[in-house]
């Protein structure tokens, strides 16, 4: 599966990037998907068989799942 | 081959249309009484505001500009019909504030936002090639910081009024400058040459609208190059460029050079440095001025202070004599401020980092 989470700082996605790549799960940093949202942050694009909840930083936005027709939203955190 | 040329359009084509409707934009607003050059910039203006609410008393600068206004109500009321307006902040409030200044003052030694100076480079003045560099520079210098784990920490969920009441005090201060004398308002100088309200208001309404769809920001993509590789905001910054030539083309006011550009000085170094914090800043900021005034309409509060510090940075450049004109930098100590600037955002730089760890 893609999964693509937010944060809302570009530092958080840095950190839960490094986390995840430590742990051996393909993941890149990126500008957040329009569709997603009209902030202009860090995202982190991974492959995972799951959404890795626990290797995300606590400045997560939101983990969305990258499917075919679009994005699905998976969990929001405020 | 070829669906990759549909993805392509897909991805980037409103990012590339909204940056062709601000510099057919800006060149028509100078057609329409505007400055040369200076069809929009959002430094120039809110400086000009400034001078309004005479928090500044430089005669030539004093005009509650439209397009501000027109801007953050149009990205507002874009973002409320799409459902992302939301009030946020509380991300570092008072270190926003500074940089905002700061950002503000760079801008006014180079004179101009980096959207302007996008306009300037359209129009063909090369003093805006060196703030160019400067900006590059001081963008490559930010995202140091940034990839050090900088952070000015995240916003939080505010009441709607913190989201609501800047871009409701900016219409109500823009209808009073119209039905009242309470203003300052230019008779001559830049501050004097000014498009109709109606076309300048409506056209930033639009272009505000744009910018919340796209998220256009001129500091957003050369940031983007240099973090990720990705290209899709400088289409945004190019297409401006393009609009803009061809639009000054068209006009014939098309003029290739240094020397005697509309509101501009020919000063390398200090044209160099001022972009140089502006770009630093707008980094740390996380947005060019254009992007703060846009992130203001959808309810950052963040934003609405940076936008603050902008007219806090405006009176401070021209009561201290740090603005330029078209003479060349100002009378008061500005290479001092400059340093000082650096100074501050390096310092703030590194502090980032410390919060982050702790």
């Amino acid at each position: 599966m893609t999964y693509v989470a937010t944060f809302y700082t570009h530092a958080a996605a840095m950190l839960t990037h490094r986390t995840m790549t430590k742990n051996g799960i393909a993941a890149r940093m990126m500008p957040v998907p329009r569709e997603l949202s009209s902030s202009c942050g860090t995202c982190v694009r991974y492959e995972a068989p799951d959404p890795c909840y626990a290797m995300l930083d606590r400045d997560v936005e939101q983990v969305a799942e990258a499917a075919e027709t679009g994005y699905v939203i998976r969990r929001t955190y405020q | 081959m070829e669906k990759k040329q549909s993805s392509f359009w897909k991805e980037n084509w409103l990012v590339i249309v909204t940056g062709l409707v601000i510099g057919a934009a800006a060149v028509a607003l100078s057609a329409l009484g505007n400055p040369a050059n200076m069809g929009f910039c959002i430094a120039c203006f809110e400086r000009d505001i400034a001078g309004a609410l005479k928090f500044h008393q430089a005669g030539v600068v004093q005009y509650f500009r439209p397009e501000i206004v027109g801007i953050v109500l149009g990205a507002m009321c874009m973002a409320m019909v799409k459902k992302e307006w939301r009030a946020q902040g509380g991300s570092s409030p008072i270190t926003r504030f500074l940089i905002g200044m700061l950002v503000m003052i760079g801008a006014l030694v180079f004179l101009g936002c980096p959207l302007r100076m996008v306009i300037r480079i359209g129009g063909g003045d090369l003093n805006a090639v060196v703030g160019l560099v400067g900006f590059i520079v001081g963008i490559v210098i930010g995202t140091f910081p940034l990839k050090n784990g900088f952070t000015l920490n995240r916003a939080y969920k505010q009441n709607k009024a913190e989201g609501l009441i800047f871009p409701i005090l900016l219409a109500v201060l823009f209808i009073l400058s119209l039905v009242t004398t309470l203003f300052a308002l230019s008779t001559e100088g830049p501050g004097s040459m000014r498009a109709p309200w109606i076309a300048a208001l409506l056209i930033a309404l639009v272009v505000g609208a744009l910018c919340q769809r796209s998220r256009l920001c001129m500091a957003g993509g050369i940031r983007d190059i240099v973090l990720f590789k990705d290209f899709h905001l400088i289409l945004g910054f190019a297409a401006v460029i393009v609009a803009v030539l061809i639009g000054n083309l068209i006009l014939g006011k098309f003029k290739l050079g240094f020397a005697d550009q509309p509101v501009a000085h020919s000063d390398a170094v200090f044209n160099f440095l001022g972009m140089v914090l502006v770009g630093w800043g707008s980094v740390l900021l996380g947005g060019c001025p254009l992007r703060q005034l846009v992130l203001a309409g959808e309810g950052n509060s963040d934003s609405a202070i940076t936008v603050l510090g902008f007219l806090a940075g405006a009176a401070v450049s021209h009561n201290f004599g740090l603005a330029s004109s078209a003479k060349g930098i100002g009378a008061g100590p500005v290479l001092w401020v400059l340093i000082a600037g650096f100074v501050f955002l390096a310092l703030i730089s590194v502090e980032g980092k410390i919060a982050q760890d702790a």
